[in-house]
């Protein structure tokens, strides 16, 4: 911030602005390509070829996942049983195959790079086989319940640290003062979906029917939804009148609920900034996954809404 | 404009801002900037 | 003052933005500073925003379903108008700076001066897209669309989706098409910035064209002395906003940016600080004095 009269520093800043913008630019659209490196060495002790067979495995995920909606064309053909997939045969390898019996099915460029994929995971699943040959307990190790194969139309598995992150508890009222306790909310419902909005957000109220419908749905499969209105938090009594009639004028069908804003829910409403958001919680209490920041009118953020809930409901079951 | 006249048109000016101003917050629009500045206006700045 | 306009366009955007920390937490600063508008064009979703953006500020008072107009804001800016008037563009505005070190950058430019009937544009863009569109365009519980923020604004994406977008996982999903369309005006402007001078002040800044409607009344003015005037022209030409000072010194595209005053070889422009037009040169001065040592604090 210390340019003018010197004219070369400002154009140096400006410069720099413009490095950021297309820096920008390279992060919104990055496709990653071949991350296949490094791992060409062989395996010194069973340690290491665990950590390998996991690498690999990753690996094989992130090109599966890489574009979801042309694979799930892949695994359309293959279920249309164009092709077998025979035992002990390279998942690759089968992966080639259908690709190239439903050709017709892709453009030159999509085919191109299914080709180049398909051969890469044919690649990754060689050196798989041959580090299981040769160090046969890891298969075990390495994936604990993880299918190496994806089975059909979910490939795309957001990544599971392992710790999962607890929905903060609260003991609140929705808006017609009737108690609602977090544990037994979540504990009664297969997934409990919890949306946040505030009275005069525009996009929060313009996905409340959409909301009321999901929740319909829901609710046939054991689920929930539930609303925060963030400006009804502490019972503010004027604010819950607003909300009542914005929610009537929608048709809003579902609980709404608010707590107290210094409580552990109420802080952590406190560092939702960006509205909508919502969040998919599972029987545990658990978050599932990244919340969904704005509207879920938008086409892409309804499918990574449903992904969820399904994923919740799939972990319920089993 | 004559001196006294622009001076004139000035002074008004400035007394209907600052009545508009005060029966704004008055009225409560004072808080209802604030409600909408604090939080992410999704679609103000141009995301989703 | 003019030769310490860059210091004092980076301090003005330096206090604009104050909470800089915020860019990397990836959130945004929520004291109650914001219930107080900044003087220039500035995102209130930038993460290190100080305080509101006049013009989301009204659109989202006019948008609300509780009102159809804000005598707050009108209000603040009709004060603003009044009292600096388009200085505030030349001197104030973070979006403007922006454009002018844009403008630095080694081109070939462009004059706009052929260009004049677009900035009148500007006018119909504060009248539709900010004050008609979000208090008449309504949904069904009352509540209208912020149309200049939501359609146009590029300042609301350089600093309110870019960086939140980049230390913010969940803001990256949700960007979609509106996104696309509006980077594509910010790349737009940032082009046009370096050919022309200013040119989103030129022609679509709504603030802008509020203030320009007050520059005629403003307090804060330009003054030509007849005397001392040569005709030579040289203020006009040095001008980047297409002003001929002599002729109109409160003409409502002068930004008070002072270049004509620096090209003058004969002193006969000057700023001036007061009320009514201060035909006593003497006193001008004086003022204009005071005024300089209140305005650097």
């Amino acid at each position: 911030m210390k340019m003018n009269r010197t004219n070369t520093a400002g154009r140096i800043l400006a410069l720099l602005l413009t490095a950021l913008m297309v820096l920008s630019l390279a992060a919104c659209g990055t496709k990653g390509g071949d991350k296949m490196d490094g791992m060409s060495s062989e395996p010194k002790n069973a340690e290491e070829a665990v950590a390998m067979h996991k690498e690999l495995m990753a690996q094989e995920n992130a090109i599966l996942s890489e574009d979801t909606a042309l694979w799930e064309k892949v695994f359309m053909a293959a279920d249309k049983g164009m092709t077998m997939q025979e035992d002990g045969k390279n998942y690759g390898d089968f992966l080639l195959k259908t690709i190239e019996d439903a050709k017709e099915e892709f453009s030159d460029e999509e085919f191109a790079w299914l080709k180049e994929a398909a051969t890469e995971i044919s690649n990754i699943e060689n050196k798989l086989t041959a580090l299981e040959e040769k160090y046969p307990e890891i298969v075990q190790q390495s994936m604990d319940g993880d299918m190496s194969i994806p089975a059909g139309s979910d490939t795309s598995n957001p990544p599971d640290d392992g710790s999962m992150q607890k929905f903060p508890a609260f003991e609140g009222k929705d808006l017609d003062g009737n108690a609602v306790k977090s544990d037994e909310l979540f504990s009664s419902n297969a997934v409990t979906v919890v949306n946040f909005w505030f009275t005069t957000c525009n996009p929060c109220v313009g996905e409340l029917s959409e909301l009321d419908a999901l929740n319909k749905e829901l609710a046939k499969k054991g689920g929930a939804l539930i609303g925060v209105n963030t400006f009804t938090l502490d019972g503010d009594e004027a604010a819950i009148s607003e909300a009542k009639d914005v929610l009537a004028k929608k048709g809003v069908t579902y609980q709404n609920v608010y707590f107290a804003s210094d409580g552990e829910a109420g802080k952590f409403t406190t560092n939702i900034f960006a509205y909508p958001t919502t969040y998919v919680v599972d029987r545990n209490g658990n978050i599932v996954g990244d919340p969904i920041v704005g509207a879920i009118t938008e086409k892409k953020q309804a499918e990574t809404l449903q992904k969820l809930i399904d994923q919740a409901l799939a972990a319920d079951m089993g | 404009m004559s001196c006294g006249k622009k001076a004139a048109a000035q002074i008004v000016l400035l007394i209907t801002g600052i009545t508009m101003l005060c029966f704004g917050v008055w009225r409560g629009e004072a808080a209802t900037v604030l409600s909408k500045a604090i939080k992410l206006c999704l679609e103000c700045v141009g995301i989703g | 003052m003019s030769r310490f306009r860059g210091w004092i366009q980076a301090g003005a955007t330096l206090l604009t933005n104050l909470h800089l920390p915020n860019f990397l937490k990836g959130g945004l600063y929520q004291g109650t500073g914001k219930t107080v508008c900044v003087p220039g064009l500035n995102c209130y979703s930038c993460p290190a925003a100080s305080g509101a953006c006049p013009i989301g500020a009204f659109q989202a008072v006019v948008g609300s379903s509780k009102f159809s107009f804000s005598y707050y804001i009108t209000g603040f800016l009709i004060l603003l108008g009044v009292l600096l008037g388009r200085f505030i563009c030349g001197f104030l505005c973070p979006f403007g700076w922006f454009q002018e070190l844009l403008h630095k950058i080694p081109t070939k430019k462009l004059s706009t001066k052929r260009l004049k009937p677009l900035t009148y544009l500007k006018y119909a863009v504060l009248l539709v897209m900010v004050f008609l569109l979000p208090a008449f365009l309504v949904n069904d519980v009352g509540m209208g669309d912020p149309f200049f923020c939501k359609y146009l604004c590029p300042q609301g994406v350089l600093e309110g989706a870019i960086p939140l977008s980049l230390a913010n996982s969940g803001i990256r999903a949700a960007l979609g098409k509106l996104f696309t369309w509006k980077f594509s005006i910010l790349l737009s402007v940032i082009a046009l910035s370096v050919l022309f001078y200013r040119p989103f002040c030129k022609w679509l800044c709504p603030l802008g064209a509020f203030y320009a409607l007050f520059n005629r009344v403003s307090l804060f003015q330009m003054k030509v002395d007849k005397n001392k005037c040569v005709s030579c022209g040289k203020c006009a030409r040095a001008c980047k906003m297409d002003v001929d000072v002599t002729k109109t010194p409160n003409h409502t595209e002068c930004i008070r940016c002072g270049m004509c005053i620096r090209a003058c070889p004969t002193k006969a422009v000057c700023f001036r600080y007061g009320f009514g037009d201060g035909k006593d040169k003497a006193k001008a001065a004086e003022t204009l004095q005071t005024n300089n040592n209140n305005r650097e604090e």
